[in-house]
């Protein structure tokens, strides 16, 4: 990455308007981002940022970068295909909790194990927002909603431990009750070389919860590195993530110390060491001559 | 001298005849001649019924042929299973193993006189001479050798060079046993001589391959560097290609976790700037229609291959059939064109692959090639292909003009607007599923909505005047006429032929583009047609139904349409043209009478 | 939230120009908050959160020109990153369809919160310039409410209806 100066927040802004409802914590979202991307300093046109569908998923479209607002739950399976296609950009991926968890759920363990370099990016806020109101994967058991009248009867995901269980190599989280450490959390989910979550606690202020809500959430946040957490221990990072719902732990759970060599830099290795044996592409049908 | 013969073969998985199959179209193709394999198995993994047509030709061959020449049954039980896959005729040499204690007379095939019928202790012959019952599909081979005069020696090679690495011992036991099945040949003449004549084309290289790998070579050929999906009988070998040989040329395969994610890397991969495709059969394809939807909207170049078997759902997943065809027109939500290609053999599996990058390229959208298991997974000797006669398209991309201000979807003469991808500077935009803008910002407005969907359909109007995506063959000006595509319009064309010989007036159309439906081009080819068939194999006669829905066709054009699984015979096509014909001729005749 | 300031050791300088930041986040929440009032057709808030942003932009000019006064071009160490959510308002504190009324209290809060920073970080501040300086913009916050005060006072009084009550569902996408 050739990381420069250059670029300030700013320069990350385009001049779409959000949709979101005033309140929205994707507003301080965006914003961390803009402010990540200005201190790695790539370039908007060397940046794919790619997501599903939900009020969320509108973010690629504030930012510089090449967008790519897809379709539901879809994000990961088309950054993957983006960053294989060209290692040499830098990939983001968002979306919200039931884009990510419910409905493209089966792609994350996929991601992870596969180790491509692109950063994922959920803003959790325990419901669906753009359909007005239903109950979405990590909502809390007993939340009501109008698909859930009389109270939900089911666990919430824990994402947290979700993608901590599959072995990503960078799990973090974040919330618009600290906007310089989010921004500071997805720069550092940015440079990580491998796949990188970070889950950010971001209220709906429409149909959120009133402990939801930024003050609320003040209440419970706590500092990782305050709690003089070790971003190397795995299990001291599971046990924490245990936690996601009850608190809101702030910062890095889990970054591996040593990462492993990713799925794009694994293709180059292999695309160099066979490109020798390559028949000119015009006598490709070479290879079926039976002599 | 024969020019042509066609072999069916049948045993249990054990009895490795596919293997005799393979073994023998590369004999006759080492000794000059035209050659097509095509294979049918039970759904069993390991041990099921298991089958394979060989014809072999002095001349290029249309399809895997009719009736069989020669039969052979290593048991009967396996070969009844593949019914009208195998069918026995007149015409037919049945060779049948002698352990089965089936008499010569009451061999079990109801209402057909064999020419001739033949036990043999191949199983015997195996076990003696090779120590092991397994050399029988050898045997078999050394059968073939002495009665029909292929692969006396080439076979032999193949099986040495094949063997070369497991020892000379196993060489050898090959050979006593390819020996002596050409030695009871010897000693028990056909009753008539069934030798096929020396090819014309003897010593000249030619290459074997089936549908699936000539459809990775042409996408490699096309400039494919990606390529995404998910294990899907009978597509996977399409993959597995790629896994081959893609690194080589600086791309990517990626085997996804499910078919949704492999189109899904794959339109990624196209938004990224590079060609892209992925592969499927029919439950895979309906995984993939969503994201099909995505990429029509975004504008992004895609090819989507589905190789057809019989469904829906699991369905016949070894078998063939056309059924996909509706799917493959219509999967999209939405007011969607979709270029639909088909291929008819492995030799044009080269050309058709290409156009669908081509046209994906171009109009910047999903193509779906409709292959099917047949020709996936049928093995062809064909000439060498002179490669430089094919054009290679890429998007267009943006001059420097383009990027000021740029629009990725502006509105143009011809629909179609540069595209630009990550990494070029200027040329930031915002895909999306979402109705755009030309800017690509998201809108809700009904106007831009009714002047996209104009963009996005009308830019395919060039598409249904490429004449070169249609085959007429016949004479032109024939009243009776056939329309067949995919792996049927080899059997038509025999048929054509067949019936030429015979005197009718008649000709076939064989579509490379199914849909976007080029009226024009059907219209021009009914307009002297007064009877004529749409010849498939759907239960629901759903080219027939297409056309129907495009075109007003005449009267007397009917449908002959059946399930997969059932292969059409040439001879019953040229039968059905004749019933067209005689048809005609009363209609003429009821013409000619006084009116009341 | 973790200390991203060492005030005990924090120049005169850096005091400056933390002070400018600070005008400068609070102007850019402003300026985001008009712009979310007028896409959400809300113009009396977004007018109002635009006359906070000019007058947050004003006062940042001219410690901004205190600063290059005493300085000059001497680059500045203060980042953006030390600083969240002293004189802008909370996030959450924009609402669809919001009143006057409850546009001009998310001021009076923020202005209270910035009150309160200073006011927490005065103790640990050494230096005697800092602490000058601090003093004068805890201050100046308290003008700051008042001028919103005023502002407050000249509408028409409360009804008790909530803005709520009279809008649309959320419609759904």
């Amino acid at each position: 990455m050739s990381a420069t100066c250059e670029f300030q927040a700013k320069d990350y802004k385009s001049d779409l308007k959000p949709i979101w409802c005033p309140g929205c914590g994707d507003f301080s979202v965006v914003q961390g981002i803009y402010r990540a991307l200005a201190a790695i300093g790539r370039p908007p046109h060397e940046i794919a940022f790619v997501s599903g569908i939900g009020c969320s998923s509108r973010i690629p479209g504030y930012t510089t970068a090449y967008g790519f607002n897809s379709v539901h739950g879809r994000s990961l399976p088309i950054a993957q295909g983006i960053k294989l296609a060209n290692p040499d950009l830098l990939v983001l991926a968002a979306g919200g909790d039931g884009d990510g968890f419910s409905i493209g759920g089966g792609h994350i363990a996929h991601l992870i194990r596969r180790n491509i370099d692109i950063t994922y990016i959920v803003m959790d806020n325990q419901i669906y927002g753009l359909t007005k109101g239903q109950l979405s994967p990590t909502s809390q058991k007993g939340r009501v909603t109008c698909t859930s009248r009389y109270g939900s009867m089911e666990n919430p995901v824990n994402p947290l431990l979700y993608v901590l269980a599959y072995g990503a190599g960078f799990v973090a989280q974040a919330s618009p009750t600290d906007l310089a450490g989010m921004a500071a959390t997805i720069e550092e989910a940015i440079r990580y070389p491998g796949f990188a979550f970070v889950n950010i606690q971001s209220p709906c202020v429409t149909y959120g919860e009133e402990a939801q809500q930024i003050k609320g959430l003040k209440a419970i946040s706590e500092s990782l590195k305050e709690l003089g957490h070790n971003p190397e221990d795995r299990l001291a990072a599971m046990d924490l993530a245990q936690h996601y719902g009850e608190k809101l732990h702030l910062g890095v759970f889990y970054k591996n110390p040593e990462p492993q060599p990713t799925y794009d830099a694994l293709v180059r290795e292999r695309q160099a060491l066979l490109s020798k044996d390559a028949l000119p592409k015009e006598r490709i049908l070479d290879l079926f001559i039976k002599k | 001298m024969r020019k042509d013969l066609v072999f069916g073969m049948a045993g249990s998985g054990g009895d490795g005849i596919v293997s005799a199959g393979d073994s023998l179209l590369q004999a006759a193709a080492a000794e000059g001649y035209h050659g097509v394999m095509t294979k049918s198995f039970g759904s069993q993994i390991r041990g099921g019924e298991s089958s394979c047509r060989v014809r072999i030709s002095t001349t290029p061959i249309l399809n895997p042929g009719g009736n069989l020449d020669v039969a052979v049954a290593l048991n009967w039980e396996d070969f009844l299973k593949f019914g009208a896959e195998l069918p026995v005729a007149g015409t037919t040499v049945v060779i049948y193993e002698a352990a089965t204690g089936i008499k010569e007379t009451e061999i079990p095939l109801v209402g057909v006189t064999p020419l001739q019928v033949i036990a043999v202790p191949i199983a015997a012959m195996a076990k003696e001479t090779a120590g092991t019952e397994r050399a029988k599909n050898t045997v078999v081979l050394g059968l073939i050798a002495g009665w029909f005069g292929i692969g006396a020696v080439a076979v032999m090679k193949g099986i040495r060079k094949k063997l070369a690495k497991k020892g000379e011992e196993l060489v050898e036991a090959n050979q006593r046993a390819f020996d002596a099945g050409r030695a009871f040949a010897m000693e028990h003449p056909l009753k008539a001589s069934m030798n096929v004549a020396a090819s014309e084309t003897k010593g000249q290289v030619k290459l074997i391959t089936d549908g699936n790998d000539m459809c990775g070579a042409a996408a490699i050929f096309a400039g494919c560097q990606f390529f995404g999906g998910y294990p899907i009988t009978p597509s996977t070998e399409i993959m597995q290609f790629f896994t081959d040989h893609v690194w080589k040329y600086g791309g990517a395969v990626l085997q996804a976790e499910d078919e949704i994610a492999g189109i899904g890397a794959a339109v990624g991969a196209s938004f990224a700037g590079k060609k892209a495709m992925t592969a499927t059969s029919g439950p895979g394809l309906s995984l993939k229609s969503e994201m099909m939807g995505l990429a029509t909207i975004a504008e992004l170049p895609l090819v989507i291959v589905d190789v057809q078997r019989g469904g829906p759902s699991t369905g016949l997943p070894t078998k063939t059939e056309q059924s996909d065809l509706f799917a493959a027109a219509f999967s999209a939500h939405g007011d969607v064109i979709r270029p639909v290609l088909a291929p008819t053999s492995v030799a044009d599996t080269f050309r058709i692959t290409i156009e669908a990058f081509n046209i994906a390229e171009h109009y910047q959208t999903p193509v779906i090639v409709l292959s099917d298991q047949e020709i996936a997974s049928r093995k062809e000797t064909l000439d060498p292909i002179d490669t430089s006669q094919f054009k290679i398209i890429d998007r267009l991309r943006p001059a420097a003009a383009d990027l000021v201000d740029y629009k990725r979807f502006k509105q143009t003469e011809n629909h179609i607007s540069p595209i630009s991808h990550p990494g070029m500077l200027g040329g930031t935009y915002l895909a999306s599923g979402i109705e755009h803008v030309e800017s690509g910002a998201p809108t809700n407005s009904g106007n831009v909505h009714q002047r996209m969907n104009d963009k996005r359909t009308k830019k395919f109007d060039p598409l249904k005047d490429r004449k070169d995506l249609f085959e007429v063959t016949g004479n032109p000006d024939a009243p009776i006429a056939m329309v067949a595509w995919g792996s049927v319009a080899g059997v038509c064309r025999e048929a054509l032929a067949m019936a030429q010989a015979e005197g009718l007036n008649v000709k076939l159309l064989v579509p490379y583009l199914l849909y976007p439906v080029a009226e024009n081009v059907y219209n021009d080819y009914f307009a002297s047609v007064q009877k004529g068939l749409v010849i498939e194999q759907t239960h629901l006669a759903q080219t027939f139904k297409l056309l129907r829905m495009h075109l007003d066709l005449p009267k007397g054009v009917t449908s002959l349409a059946r399930s997969g699984a059932n292969p059409f015979l040439p001879g019953e096509i040229v039968a059905a043209l004749h019933r067209l014909l005689s048809e005609l001729q009363r209609s003429h005749e009821g013409n000619l009478q006084p009116q009341e | 939230m973790a200390p991203r300031i060492d005030f005990a050791s924090l120049s005169l300088m850096d005091a400056l120009d933390l002070a400018v930041l600070i005008e400068e986040e609070a102007q850019e929440r402003y300026e985001e908050f008009a712009a979310q009032m007028e896409q959400h057709r809300t113009p009396e808030a977004a007018a109002f959160f635009r006359l906070m942003a000019i007058n947050e932009a004003k006062h940042g000019r001219e410690l901004a020109a205190r600063r290059s006064q005493l300085f000059g071009g001497v680059p500045a160490t203060a980042t953006r990153a030390m600083i969240f959510d002293v004189e802008a308002p909370d996030y959450d504190e924009a609402r669809a369809f919001m009143s006057p009324r409850r546009a001009m209290k998310a001021a009076l809060a923020s202005e209270a919160k910035a009150h309160a920073f200073f006011v927490a970080a005065l103790p640990a501040i050494q230096n005697p310039e800092v602490r000058a300086l601090f003093e004068e913009l805890r201050d100046e916050e308290v003008y700051h409410q008042e001028l919103v005060k005023t502002e407050l006072a000249k509408l028409p009084p409360d009804s008790g209806l909530s803005d709520e009550d009279f809008v649309d569902e959320p419609t759904a996408q």
